[in-house]
Protein backbone atom coordinates (compact mmCIF):
# COMPACT_ATOMS: atom_id res chain seq x y z
CA UNK A 1 0.00 0.00 0.00
CA UNK A 2 3.04 2.35 0.94
CA UNK A 3 4.72 1.36 -2.49
CA UNK A 4 1.29 2.63 -4.40
CA UNK A 5 0.92 5.60 -2.16
CA UNK A 6 4.36 6.55 -3.20
CA UNK A 7 3.77 6.10 -6.38
CA UNK A 8 0.96 8.42 -6.75
CA UNK A 9 2.75 11.27 -5.17
CA UNK A 10 5.73 11.06 -7.53
CA UNK A 11 2.86 10.89 -10.30
CA UNK A 12 1.58 14.06 -9.29
CA UNK A 13 4.85 15.90 -9.08
CA UNK A 14 5.88 14.02 -12.53
CA UNK A 15 2.42 16.23 -13.45
CA UNK A 16 2.82 19.39 -12.05
CA UNK A 17 6.60 19.36 -13.48
CA UNK A 18 5.18 18.80 -16.94
CA UNK A 19 2.62 21.21 -15.91
CA UNK A 20 4.73 23.88 -15.40
CA UNK A 21 7.19 23.42 -18.38
CA UNK A 22 4.93 22.98 -21.07
CA UNK A 23 2.78 26.22 -19.96
CA UNK A 24 6.12 28.19 -19.42
CA UNK A 25 6.97 27.05 -23.04
CA UNK A 26 3.96 27.44 -24.77
CA UNK A 27 3.80 31.31 -23.12
CA UNK A 28 7.70 31.71 -24.57
CA UNK A 29 5.95 30.88 -28.22
CA UNK A 30 6.09 34.27 -29.99
CA UNK A 31 1.90 35.25 -30.73
CA UNK A 32 -1.04 34.40 -29.33
CA UNK A 33 -4.95 34.10 -29.66
CA UNK A 34 -5.37 37.08 -30.79
CA UNK A 35 -2.97 38.56 -32.74
CA UNK A 36 -5.45 37.24 -35.69
CA UNK A 37 -7.82 39.24 -34.85
CA UNK A 38 -5.75 42.89 -34.59
CA UNK A 39 -5.33 41.73 -38.60
CA UNK A 40 -9.22 42.24 -39.05
CA UNK A 41 -9.76 45.78 -39.59
CA UNK A 42 -13.37 45.81 -38.16
CA UNK A 43 -12.04 45.24 -34.84
CA UNK A 44 -10.54 48.23 -33.18
CA UNK A 45 -7.21 47.88 -31.25
CA UNK A 46 -9.18 48.80 -28.12
CA UNK A 47 -11.39 45.95 -28.38
CA UNK A 48 -8.18 43.54 -29.39
CA UNK A 49 -6.40 45.02 -25.70
CA UNK A 50 -10.04 44.35 -23.94
CA UNK A 51 -10.09 41.14 -24.40
CA UNK A 52 -6.45 40.26 -23.68
CA UNK A 53 -7.23 42.36 -20.80
CA UNK A 54 -10.30 40.21 -19.77
CA UNK A 55 -8.46 36.84 -20.97
CA UNK A 56 -5.16 37.82 -18.84
CA UNK A 57 -3.12 37.00 -22.31
CA UNK A 58 -0.55 39.84 -20.99
CA UNK A 59 -0.03 38.93 -17.39
CA UNK A 60 3.27 37.25 -16.07
CA UNK A 61 3.24 33.35 -16.83
CA UNK A 62 3.44 32.00 -13.76
CA UNK A 63 0.36 34.27 -12.68
CA UNK A 64 -1.55 32.69 -15.25
CA UNK A 65 -0.06 29.21 -14.34
CA UNK A 66 -1.71 29.83 -11.43
CA UNK A 67 -5.04 30.91 -12.73
CA UNK A 68 -4.84 27.82 -14.92
CA UNK A 69 -3.96 25.43 -11.99
CA UNK A 70 -7.13 26.56 -9.99
CA UNK A 71 -9.16 25.99 -12.99
CA UNK A 72 -8.09 22.37 -13.59
CA UNK A 73 -8.87 21.85 -10.05
CA UNK A 74 -12.35 22.77 -11.03
CA UNK A 75 -12.36 20.32 -14.03
CA UNK A 76 -12.87 23.53 -16.36
CA UNK A 77 -8.84 22.79 -17.79
CA UNK A 78 -9.08 27.13 -18.54
CA UNK A 79 -11.10 28.49 -21.68
CA UNK A 80 -10.97 27.90 -24.80
CA UNK A 81 -10.87 31.48 -26.52
CA UNK A 82 -11.30 29.90 -30.45
CA UNK A 83 -14.47 27.30 -29.41
CA UNK A 84 -15.88 30.00 -26.53
CA UNK A 85 -16.49 27.54 -23.92
CA UNK A 86 -14.73 25.85 -21.37
CA UNK A 87 -12.04 23.25 -22.18
CA UNK A 88 -13.22 20.75 -20.09
CA UNK A 89 -16.89 20.36 -21.99
CA UNK A 90 -15.27 20.07 -24.70
CA UNK A 91 -11.84 17.72 -24.29
CA UNK A 92 -14.23 14.80 -22.78
CA UNK A 93 -16.24 14.16 -25.93
CA UNK A 94 -13.21 14.32 -28.02
CA UNK A 95 -10.97 12.17 -25.38
CA UNK A 96 -13.44 9.56 -24.89
CA UNK A 97 -13.53 8.94 -29.08
CA UNK A 98 -9.85 8.91 -29.27
CA UNK A 99 -9.74 6.25 -26.40
CA UNK A 100 -12.38 4.54 -27.95
CA UNK A 101 -10.41 3.96 -31.07
CA UNK A 102 -7.46 3.67 -29.50
CA UNK A 103 -8.08 1.07 -26.69
CA UNK A 104 -9.37 -0.84 -29.25
CA UNK A 105 -6.58 -0.50 -31.48
CA UNK A 106 -4.12 -1.03 -29.11
CA UNK A 107 -5.92 -4.53 -27.81
CA UNK A 108 -6.34 -5.33 -31.29
CA UNK A 109 -2.50 -4.53 -32.01
CA UNK A 110 -1.28 -6.69 -28.56
CA UNK A 111 -3.58 -9.78 -29.66
CA UNK A 112 -1.51 -10.11 -32.89
CA UNK A 113 1.72 -9.45 -31.61
CA UNK A 114 1.68 -11.50 -28.56
CA UNK A 115 1.01 -15.12 -30.76
CA UNK A 116 2.44 -14.05 -33.48
CA UNK A 117 6.05 -13.26 -31.54
CA UNK A 118 5.80 -16.51 -29.81
CA UNK A 119 4.99 -18.27 -33.05
CA UNK A 120 8.19 -16.62 -34.60
CA UNK A 121 10.34 -17.33 -31.39
CA UNK A 122 9.73 -20.53 -31.54
CA UNK A 123 10.48 -21.05 -34.73
CA UNK A 124 13.75 -19.34 -34.83
CA UNK A 125 15.80 -19.34 -37.87
CA UNK A 126 13.51 -21.21 -39.67
CA UNK A 127 11.23 -20.05 -42.86
CA UNK A 128 8.55 -19.34 -40.78
CA UNK A 129 10.28 -16.67 -38.77
CA UNK A 130 11.54 -15.51 -41.91
CA UNK A 131 8.59 -14.99 -43.35
CA UNK A 132 6.88 -13.43 -40.42
CA UNK A 133 9.96 -11.06 -40.49
CA UNK A 134 9.80 -10.32 -43.87
CA UNK A 135 6.34 -8.92 -43.21
CA UNK A 136 7.08 -6.90 -40.15
CA UNK A 137 9.82 -5.38 -41.76
CA UNK A 138 7.57 -4.34 -44.67
CA UNK A 139 4.78 -2.97 -42.43
CA UNK A 140 7.66 -0.74 -40.49
CA UNK A 141 8.94 0.67 -43.23
CA UNK A 142 5.53 1.72 -44.87
CA UNK A 143 4.72 5.36 -43.69
CA UNK A 144 2.03 5.36 -41.01
CA UNK A 145 0.22 7.80 -43.71
CA UNK A 146 1.13 5.69 -46.70
CA UNK A 147 -0.78 2.99 -44.88
CA UNK A 148 -4.01 4.87 -44.30
CA UNK A 149 -4.28 6.12 -47.44
CA UNK A 150 -3.98 2.54 -48.63
CA UNK A 151 -6.35 1.05 -46.34
CA UNK A 152 -8.70 4.25 -47.77
CA UNK A 153 -7.93 3.32 -51.17
CA UNK A 154 -8.92 -0.50 -50.24
CA UNK A 155 -12.30 0.87 -48.37
CA UNK A 156 -13.10 2.98 -51.36
CA UNK A 157 -12.64 0.58 -54.03
CA UNK A 158 -14.20 -2.66 -51.94
CA UNK A 159 -16.70 -0.33 -50.34
CA UNK A 160 -16.36 -2.83 -47.81
CA UNK A 161 -16.35 -0.23 -44.98
CA UNK A 162 -16.75 3.45 -44.49
CA UNK A 163 -13.93 5.62 -45.70
CA UNK A 164 -14.37 8.28 -42.73
CA UNK A 165 -15.85 9.94 -39.73
CA UNK A 166 -17.40 8.06 -36.43
CA UNK A 167 -21.57 7.80 -37.54
CA UNK A 168 -23.22 8.29 -40.72
CA UNK A 169 -25.22 10.62 -41.79
CA UNK A 170 -28.57 10.33 -40.26
CA UNK A 171 -27.80 8.24 -37.51
CA UNK A 172 -28.69 10.01 -34.72
CA UNK A 173 -32.55 8.58 -35.83
CA UNK A 174 -31.51 5.02 -35.30
CA UNK A 175 -31.72 2.37 -32.89
CA UNK A 176 -28.86 1.62 -30.37
CA UNK A 177 -28.01 -1.51 -31.93
CA UNK A 178 -28.14 -0.19 -35.54
CA UNK A 179 -26.31 3.07 -34.43
CA UNK A 180 -23.48 0.49 -32.55
CA UNK A 181 -23.71 -1.54 -35.82
CA UNK A 182 -22.94 1.84 -37.74
CA UNK A 183 -19.52 2.82 -35.40
CA UNK A 184 -18.28 -0.33 -35.29
CA UNK A 185 -18.59 -0.25 -39.06
CA UNK A 186 -16.46 3.13 -38.92
CA UNK A 187 -13.97 2.30 -36.36
CA UNK A 188 -12.71 -0.62 -38.46
CA UNK A 189 -10.87 1.42 -41.35
CA UNK A 190 -8.85 3.95 -38.26
CA UNK A 191 -8.21 0.56 -35.52
CA UNK A 192 -6.97 -1.08 -38.25
CA UNK A 193 -4.92 1.16 -39.46
CA UNK A 194 -3.33 1.75 -36.32
CA UNK A 195 -3.27 -1.67 -35.34
CA UNK A 196 -0.69 -2.24 -38.23
CA UNK A 197 1.19 0.47 -37.41
CA UNK A 198 1.80 -0.41 -34.19
CA UNK A 199 1.59 -4.53 -34.02
CA UNK A 200 5.11 -5.11 -36.28
CA UNK A 201 6.60 -3.34 -33.49
CA UNK A 202 5.08 -5.20 -30.65
CA UNK A 203 5.80 -8.64 -32.57
CA UNK A 204 9.35 -7.52 -33.04
CA UNK A 205 9.45 -7.02 -29.07
CA UNK A 206 7.36 -9.82 -27.99
CA UNK A 207 9.85 -12.11 -30.31
CA UNK A 208 13.05 -10.70 -28.97
CA UNK A 209 11.77 -11.09 -25.31
CA UNK A 210 10.66 -14.81 -26.19
CA UNK A 211 13.55 -15.76 -27.60
CA UNK A 212 15.50 -14.81 -25.08
CA UNK A 213 13.74 -16.51 -22.75
CA UNK A 214 13.83 -19.65 -24.44
CA UNK A 215 17.85 -19.59 -24.36
CA UNK A 216 17.91 -19.10 -20.59
CA UNK A 217 19.66 -22.45 -19.16
CA UNK A 218 16.38 -22.88 -16.52
CA UNK A 219 14.50 -23.48 -19.88
CA UNK A 220 16.69 -26.00 -21.35
CA UNK A 221 16.98 -27.69 -18.19
CA UNK A 222 13.05 -27.51 -18.24
CA UNK A 223 12.76 -28.46 -21.64
CA UNK A 224 15.68 -31.65 -20.58
CA UNK A 225 12.99 -33.43 -18.16
CA UNK A 226 10.72 -33.78 -21.22
CA UNK A 227 7.98 -30.54 -20.81
CA UNK A 228 5.89 -29.89 -23.80
CA UNK A 229 5.70 -27.04 -25.96
CA UNK A 230 2.72 -25.82 -24.39
CA UNK A 231 4.06 -25.68 -21.13
CA UNK A 232 7.59 -24.09 -21.93
CA UNK A 233 5.60 -21.23 -23.33
CA UNK A 234 2.94 -20.62 -21.01
CA UNK A 235 4.13 -21.63 -17.59
CA UNK A 236 7.63 -20.47 -18.12
CA UNK A 237 8.55 -18.23 -21.01
CA UNK A 238 5.69 -15.71 -20.67
CA UNK A 239 5.80 -15.54 -17.44
CA UNK A 240 9.49 -14.49 -17.86
CA UNK A 241 9.30 -12.24 -20.33
CA UNK A 242 6.59 -10.89 -18.73
CA UNK A 243 8.37 -8.12 -17.06
CA UNK A 244 9.88 -6.06 -19.97
CA UNK A 245 6.27 -7.27 -21.78
CA UNK A 246 4.67 -5.73 -19.11
CA UNK A 247 6.93 -2.55 -19.18
CA UNK A 248 5.94 -2.30 -23.08
CA UNK A 249 2.24 -2.61 -22.36
CA UNK A 250 2.85 0.49 -19.30
CA UNK A 251 4.09 2.39 -22.88
CA UNK A 252 1.41 1.32 -24.88
CA UNK A 253 -1.36 2.46 -22.57
CA UNK A 254 1.06 6.21 -22.28
CA UNK A 255 0.70 6.14 -25.61
CA UNK A 256 -2.81 5.74 -25.95
CA UNK A 257 -4.05 9.05 -26.12
CA UNK A 258 -0.48 10.25 -28.46
CA UNK A 259 -0.93 7.86 -31.31
CA UNK A 260 -3.95 8.32 -33.43
CA UNK A 261 -3.59 12.14 -34.15
CA UNK A 262 -2.48 11.73 -38.15
CA UNK A 263 -5.22 9.04 -38.70
CA UNK A 264 -7.69 10.71 -36.68
CA UNK A 265 -7.17 13.99 -39.42
CA UNK A 266 -7.04 11.94 -42.01
CA UNK A 267 -10.12 9.72 -41.04
CA UNK A 268 -12.27 12.86 -39.48
CA UNK A 269 -12.50 11.27 -36.52
CA UNK A 270 -13.85 13.37 -33.93
CA UNK A 271 -10.80 12.98 -31.37
CA UNK A 272 -8.42 14.86 -29.71
CA UNK A 273 -6.34 14.60 -32.98
CA UNK A 274 -8.10 17.16 -34.59
CA UNK A 275 -8.67 19.18 -31.78
CA UNK A 276 -5.27 19.48 -31.03
CA UNK A 277 -4.21 20.60 -34.46
CA UNK A 278 -7.04 23.39 -34.81
CA UNK A 279 -6.23 24.37 -30.95
CA UNK A 280 -2.35 24.58 -32.52
CA UNK A 281 -3.23 26.91 -35.43
CA UNK A 282 -5.20 28.88 -33.64
CA UNK A 283 -2.73 29.49 -31.09
CA UNK A 284 -5.04 28.34 -28.51
CA UNK A 285 -2.84 27.69 -25.79
CA UNK A 286 -5.92 26.22 -22.96
CA UNK A 287 -6.84 23.40 -25.54
CA UNK A 288 -3.07 22.59 -26.22
CA UNK A 289 -2.43 22.80 -22.40
CA UNK A 290 -5.46 20.05 -22.18
CA UNK A 291 -4.18 17.61 -24.57
CA UNK A 292 -0.59 17.92 -22.94
CA UNK A 293 -1.80 17.47 -19.99
CA UNK A 294 -3.87 14.68 -20.86
CA UNK A 295 -1.28 12.48 -22.46
CA UNK A 296 0.70 13.11 -19.82
CA UNK A 297 -1.44 11.70 -17.22
CA UNK A 298 -1.79 8.43 -19.08
CA UNK A 299 1.97 7.93 -20.17
CA UNK A 300 2.18 8.34 -16.19
CA UNK A 301 -0.84 6.09 -15.29
CA UNK A 302 0.26 3.53 -17.93
CA UNK A 303 3.73 3.68 -15.73
CA UNK A 304 1.84 3.10 -12.70
CA UNK A 305 -0.57 0.38 -14.41
CA UNK A 306 2.67 -1.41 -15.78
CA UNK A 307 4.38 -1.10 -11.93
CA UNK A 308 1.50 -2.22 -10.55
CA UNK A 309 1.38 -5.32 -12.89
CA UNK A 310 5.26 -5.84 -12.46
CA UNK A 311 4.41 -5.88 -8.65
CA UNK A 312 1.46 -8.36 -8.91
CA UNK A 313 3.60 -10.52 -11.68
CA UNK A 314 6.71 -11.25 -10.17
CA UNK A 315 7.14 -12.75 -6.74
CA UNK A 316 10.93 -11.37 -6.94
CA UNK A 317 9.89 -7.70 -6.93
CA UNK A 318 7.25 -8.48 -3.95
CA UNK A 319 10.06 -10.07 -2.01
CA UNK A 320 12.25 -6.81 -2.27
CA UNK B 1 35.54 -39.57 0.17
CA UNK B 2 36.91 -42.80 -0.69
CA UNK B 3 38.01 -43.92 -3.94
CA UNK B 4 35.62 -46.17 -6.21
CA UNK B 5 36.19 -50.05 -6.47
CA UNK B 6 36.81 -50.96 -9.79
CA UNK B 7 33.96 -52.41 -11.20
CA UNK B 8 35.50 -54.79 -12.39
CA UNK B 9 35.75 -58.36 -11.25
CA UNK B 10 32.18 -58.35 -10.73
CA UNK B 11 29.51 -59.78 -12.64
CA UNK B 12 29.21 -57.38 -15.25
CA UNK B 13 25.76 -55.57 -15.03
CA UNK B 14 23.38 -54.89 -18.49
CA UNK B 15 24.48 -52.05 -20.38
CA UNK B 16 21.99 -48.72 -20.02
CA UNK B 17 23.10 -46.35 -22.22
CA UNK B 18 25.31 -47.10 -25.55
CA UNK B 19 26.21 -44.55 -27.72
CA UNK B 20 27.06 -45.65 -31.08
CA UNK B 21 28.82 -43.40 -33.77
CA UNK B 22 27.26 -39.79 -32.50
CA UNK B 23 28.26 -37.10 -34.51
CA UNK B 24 26.86 -33.57 -34.10
CA UNK B 25 27.35 -30.52 -36.58
CA UNK B 26 26.31 -26.92 -36.15
CA UNK B 27 25.91 -24.70 -39.08
CA UNK B 28 26.39 -21.22 -38.95
CA UNK B 29 25.11 -18.45 -41.78
CA UNK B 30 27.11 -15.70 -42.39
CA UNK B 31 25.58 -12.32 -43.01
CA UNK B 32 27.50 -11.57 -46.76
CA UNK B 33 28.27 -15.38 -47.43
CA UNK B 34 25.69 -17.47 -49.09
CA UNK B 35 28.00 -21.02 -48.03
CA UNK B 36 27.78 -21.92 -44.58
CA UNK B 37 30.35 -22.95 -41.88
CA UNK B 38 29.83 -26.34 -40.32
CA UNK B 39 31.22 -26.68 -36.80
CA UNK B 40 32.13 -30.34 -35.89
CA UNK B 41 31.13 -30.69 -32.15
CA UNK B 42 31.13 -34.62 -32.13
CA UNK B 43 32.77 -37.10 -34.30
CA UNK B 44 31.75 -40.74 -34.57
CA UNK B 45 31.31 -40.88 -30.56
CA UNK B 46 31.11 -44.29 -29.06
CA UNK B 47 30.80 -45.76 -25.91
CA UNK B 48 28.50 -47.98 -23.31
CA UNK B 49 27.32 -47.22 -19.70
CA UNK B 50 26.49 -49.88 -17.72
CA UNK B 51 23.28 -50.37 -14.83
CA UNK B 52 24.88 -48.90 -11.62
CA UNK B 53 28.04 -47.81 -13.38
CA UNK B 54 29.39 -44.07 -13.52
CA UNK B 55 31.26 -43.13 -16.19
CA UNK B 56 33.26 -40.09 -16.44
CA UNK B 57 33.65 -38.08 -19.53
CA UNK B 58 36.70 -35.69 -19.13
CA UNK B 59 37.83 -32.99 -21.57
CA UNK B 60 39.09 -29.64 -21.88
CA UNK B 61 36.73 -26.92 -22.60
CA UNK B 62 35.04 -26.92 -26.32
CA UNK B 63 35.47 -30.79 -26.72
CA UNK B 64 31.76 -31.48 -27.05
CA UNK B 65 30.88 -32.70 -23.38
CA UNK B 66 27.91 -30.71 -23.13
CA UNK B 67 26.78 -31.15 -26.39
CA UNK B 68 27.08 -35.03 -26.27
CA UNK B 69 25.33 -34.11 -22.34
CA UNK B 70 22.63 -32.24 -24.45
CA UNK B 71 22.47 -34.80 -27.02
CA UNK B 72 21.51 -37.92 -24.81
CA UNK B 73 18.19 -35.43 -23.40
CA UNK B 74 17.51 -34.77 -27.27
CA UNK B 75 18.41 -31.29 -26.60
CA UNK B 76 20.26 -31.17 -29.34
CA UNK B 77 19.61 -33.47 -32.69
CA UNK B 78 22.67 -35.25 -33.49
CA UNK B 79 23.54 -35.47 -37.32
CA UNK B 80 24.13 -39.43 -37.13
CA UNK B 81 24.49 -41.93 -34.87
CA UNK B 82 22.40 -43.38 -32.66
CA UNK B 83 21.53 -43.50 -28.60
CA UNK B 84 20.32 -46.70 -27.40
CA UNK B 85 18.60 -46.95 -24.24
CA UNK B 86 17.71 -50.18 -22.78
CA UNK B 87 18.52 -51.74 -26.59
CA UNK B 88 16.23 -48.91 -28.02
CA UNK B 89 17.34 -45.87 -30.12
CA UNK B 90 15.65 -43.01 -28.13
CA UNK B 91 16.30 -40.60 -31.73
CA UNK B 92 13.94 -43.28 -33.74
CA UNK B 93 11.01 -42.75 -30.78
CA UNK B 94 8.06 -41.13 -31.24
CA UNK B 95 7.34 -38.11 -29.14
CA UNK B 96 4.70 -39.63 -26.54
CA UNK B 97 7.55 -42.57 -26.07
CA UNK B 98 10.46 -39.77 -26.00
CA UNK B 99 8.41 -38.21 -23.13
CA UNK B 100 8.65 -41.41 -21.42
CA UNK B 101 12.55 -41.98 -21.83
CA UNK B 102 13.00 -38.85 -20.70
CA UNK B 103 11.59 -39.35 -17.21
CA UNK B 104 13.98 -41.94 -16.78
CA UNK B 105 17.46 -39.80 -17.62
CA UNK B 106 18.14 -36.30 -16.47
CA UNK B 107 20.82 -33.89 -17.08
CA UNK B 108 21.91 -31.45 -14.35
CA UNK B 109 23.56 -28.22 -15.41
CA UNK B 110 26.54 -26.47 -13.94
CA UNK B 111 24.92 -23.83 -12.63
CA UNK B 112 22.01 -24.39 -10.59
CA UNK B 113 21.47 -20.81 -10.27
CA UNK B 114 20.34 -20.42 -14.03
CA UNK B 115 19.03 -23.98 -14.46
CA UNK B 116 16.07 -23.37 -11.93
CA UNK B 117 13.21 -20.97 -12.89
CA UNK B 118 14.07 -17.92 -10.46
CA UNK B 119 10.39 -16.72 -9.98
CA UNK B 120 9.54 -20.50 -8.61
CA UNK B 121 9.82 -21.91 -5.31
CA UNK B 122 11.74 -24.77 -4.26
CA UNK B 123 8.83 -26.97 -3.90
CA UNK B 124 6.96 -25.48 -7.48
CA UNK B 125 10.29 -26.37 -9.31
CA UNK B 126 10.82 -30.52 -7.40
CA UNK B 127 7.64 -30.89 -8.18
CA UNK B 128 7.47 -30.02 -11.88
CA UNK B 129 8.59 -33.17 -13.38
CA UNK B 130 5.64 -35.19 -11.58
CA UNK B 131 3.28 -32.55 -13.37
CA UNK B 132 4.90 -33.29 -16.24
CA UNK B 133 5.03 -37.45 -15.77
CA UNK B 134 3.01 -38.76 -13.37
CA UNK B 135 -0.61 -37.03 -14.29
CA UNK B 136 -3.20 -38.08 -12.19
CA UNK B 137 -1.22 -37.92 -8.82
CA UNK B 138 -3.41 -36.55 -5.88
CA UNK B 139 -1.67 -33.01 -4.25
CA UNK B 140 -1.55 -34.82 -0.83
CA UNK B 141 0.82 -37.67 -3.41
CA UNK B 142 2.51 -35.29 -4.98
CA UNK B 143 3.66 -32.98 -2.18
CA UNK B 144 5.01 -35.96 -0.22
CA UNK B 145 6.59 -36.60 -2.82
CA UNK B 146 8.16 -33.72 -3.24
CA UNK B 147 9.34 -33.49 0.45
CA UNK B 148 10.42 -36.93 0.49
CA UNK B 149 12.81 -36.00 -2.43
CA UNK B 150 14.52 -32.87 -0.51
CA UNK B 151 14.68 -35.09 2.56
CA UNK B 152 16.70 -37.48 0.30
CA UNK B 153 19.23 -34.35 -0.58
CA UNK B 154 18.83 -33.05 2.85
CA UNK B 155 17.29 -30.13 2.03
CA UNK B 156 15.28 -29.33 5.17
CA UNK B 157 11.51 -27.69 5.30
CA UNK B 158 12.82 -24.11 5.66
CA UNK B 159 14.19 -24.27 2.43
CA UNK B 160 10.83 -25.30 0.66
CA UNK B 161 9.31 -22.07 -0.19
CA UNK B 162 12.62 -20.25 -0.92
CA UNK B 163 13.25 -19.34 -4.44
CA UNK B 164 16.54 -19.72 -6.14
CA UNK B 165 18.35 -16.72 -5.25
CA UNK B 166 17.72 -16.98 -1.63
CA UNK B 167 19.91 -20.67 -1.75
CA UNK B 168 23.82 -21.20 -1.94
CA UNK B 169 25.45 -23.09 -4.62
CA UNK B 170 25.46 -26.40 -2.70
CA UNK B 171 21.88 -25.84 -1.80
CA UNK B 172 20.60 -25.03 -5.41
CA UNK B 173 22.59 -27.79 -6.78
CA UNK B 174 20.60 -30.04 -4.25
CA UNK B 175 17.43 -28.64 -5.52
CA UNK B 176 18.73 -29.93 -9.26
CA UNK B 177 19.15 -32.99 -7.83
CA UNK B 178 15.96 -33.45 -5.69
CA UNK B 179 13.87 -32.44 -8.98
CA UNK B 180 15.78 -34.78 -10.81
CA UNK B 181 15.26 -37.85 -8.65
CA UNK B 182 11.14 -37.12 -8.42
CA UNK B 183 10.88 -39.75 -10.98
CA UNK B 184 13.45 -42.46 -10.10
CA UNK B 185 15.23 -41.59 -13.04
CA UNK B 186 18.30 -44.54 -13.98
CA UNK B 187 20.28 -42.30 -15.68
CA UNK B 188 21.84 -39.11 -14.66
CA UNK B 189 24.14 -36.95 -16.45
CA UNK B 190 26.47 -34.82 -14.43
CA UNK B 191 27.18 -31.71 -16.70
CA UNK B 192 30.22 -30.19 -14.55
CA UNK B 193 27.63 -30.47 -12.08
CA UNK B 194 29.81 -29.90 -8.54
CA UNK B 195 32.63 -27.35 -10.51
CA UNK B 196 30.40 -23.88 -9.76
CA UNK B 197 30.67 -25.70 -5.90
CA UNK B 198 33.59 -24.77 -3.41
CA UNK B 199 35.47 -27.81 -2.17
CA UNK B 200 33.14 -28.58 1.11
CA UNK B 201 30.13 -28.64 -1.34
CA UNK B 202 31.41 -30.65 -3.62
CA UNK B 203 32.70 -33.50 -1.25
CA UNK B 204 28.81 -33.04 0.37
CA UNK B 205 26.85 -33.58 -2.66
CA UNK B 206 30.03 -36.17 -4.06
CA UNK B 207 29.12 -38.46 -1.08
CA UNK B 208 25.44 -38.18 -1.81
CA UNK B 209 25.68 -38.73 -5.37
CA UNK B 210 27.54 -41.87 -4.16
CA UNK B 211 24.81 -42.70 -1.71
CA UNK B 212 22.10 -42.18 -4.00
CA UNK B 213 23.71 -44.40 -6.76
CA UNK B 214 23.85 -47.10 -4.14
CA UNK B 215 20.40 -46.58 -3.00
CA UNK B 216 19.00 -46.59 -6.38
CA UNK B 217 21.28 -48.16 -8.46
CA UNK B 218 20.83 -45.27 -10.88
CA UNK B 219 24.24 -44.91 -13.70
CA UNK B 220 25.90 -41.62 -14.03
CA UNK B 221 27.16 -39.87 -16.90
CA UNK B 222 29.71 -37.72 -15.24
CA UNK B 223 30.71 -34.37 -17.80
CA UNK B 224 33.79 -32.82 -16.29
CA UNK B 225 37.33 -31.75 -16.18
CA UNK B 226 37.90 -32.19 -12.55
CA UNK B 227 40.01 -35.36 -12.81
CA UNK B 228 40.73 -35.36 -9.27
CA UNK B 229 36.37 -36.00 -8.60
CA UNK B 230 36.20 -37.94 -11.68
CA UNK B 231 38.82 -40.48 -9.90
CA UNK B 232 36.20 -40.63 -6.71
CA UNK B 233 32.64 -41.07 -8.56
CA UNK B 234 33.85 -43.10 -11.92
CA UNK B 235 34.20 -46.16 -12.44
CA UNK B 236 35.37 -45.93 -15.83
CA UNK B 237 36.77 -42.89 -17.81
CA UNK B 238 36.41 -41.48 -21.09
CA UNK B 239 38.76 -38.73 -22.59
CA UNK B 240 36.70 -36.55 -25.20
CA UNK B 241 39.11 -33.58 -27.09
CA UNK B 242 38.05 -32.40 -30.22
CA UNK B 243 34.49 -33.86 -30.55
CA UNK B 244 36.19 -37.30 -30.36
CA UNK B 245 36.62 -39.74 -27.79
CA UNK B 246 40.47 -40.41 -27.80
CA UNK B 247 42.83 -43.04 -26.18
CA UNK B 248 44.67 -41.52 -23.88
CA UNK B 249 45.88 -42.02 -20.07
CA UNK B 250 44.81 -40.45 -17.24
CA UNK B 251 47.66 -39.28 -15.07
CA UNK B 252 48.47 -42.05 -12.12
CA UNK B 253 48.82 -39.48 -9.78
CA UNK B 254 45.13 -38.25 -9.86
CA UNK B 255 43.65 -41.01 -10.57
CA UNK B 256 45.24 -44.20 -8.23
CA UNK B 257 44.65 -46.45 -10.80
CA UNK B 258 41.06 -46.98 -9.45
CA UNK B 259 39.55 -46.23 -13.22
CA UNK B 260 38.97 -48.05 -15.91
CA UNK B 261 39.06 -46.78 -19.60
CA UNK B 262 36.19 -47.20 -21.13
CA UNK B 263 35.65 -49.99 -23.49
Amino acid sequence: MLRVTRRFVHALVLLLGVSAISFALLSAAPGNVFDELRLNPQISPEAVAALKAQFGVDLPWPTRYAHWLASVLRGEFGYSVSYRCRVGTLLWPRARNTLLLTALATILAWMIAVPWGIVEALHRGRWLDRLGGGITAILLAIPELVLVLLLLWLAARTRWFPTGGMFSLGSAELTISRKAWDLAQHLILPVLALALGTAPFLIRYVRSAISAVLDAPFLQSARGFGIGTARIVYRHALPAAANSLISLLGFSIGALLSTSLLIEVVLSWPGLGPLMLEAMLARDTCVVMAVVMLSAVFLVLGNLIADLLLYWSDPRIRAV
Amino acid sequence: MENRPPANGQAQPPVLLSVQGLSLEYARRHAFRAKRTETHALRDVSFDLREGETLALVGPSGSGKSSLAKCLVLLETPSTGRILYRGTDILQLPPEARREVRGEMHLIFQDASTALNPRWTVTEIVREPLTIHSKGLSSAESTRLVIEALEQVELGANWHARRPRELSGGQRQRVALARALMLRPKLLILDEALASLDLSAQGQLGNLLLELQQRYAMSYLYVTHDMRMASVLAHHFAVLDGGRIVPRTLPTELIAGTLQPVS
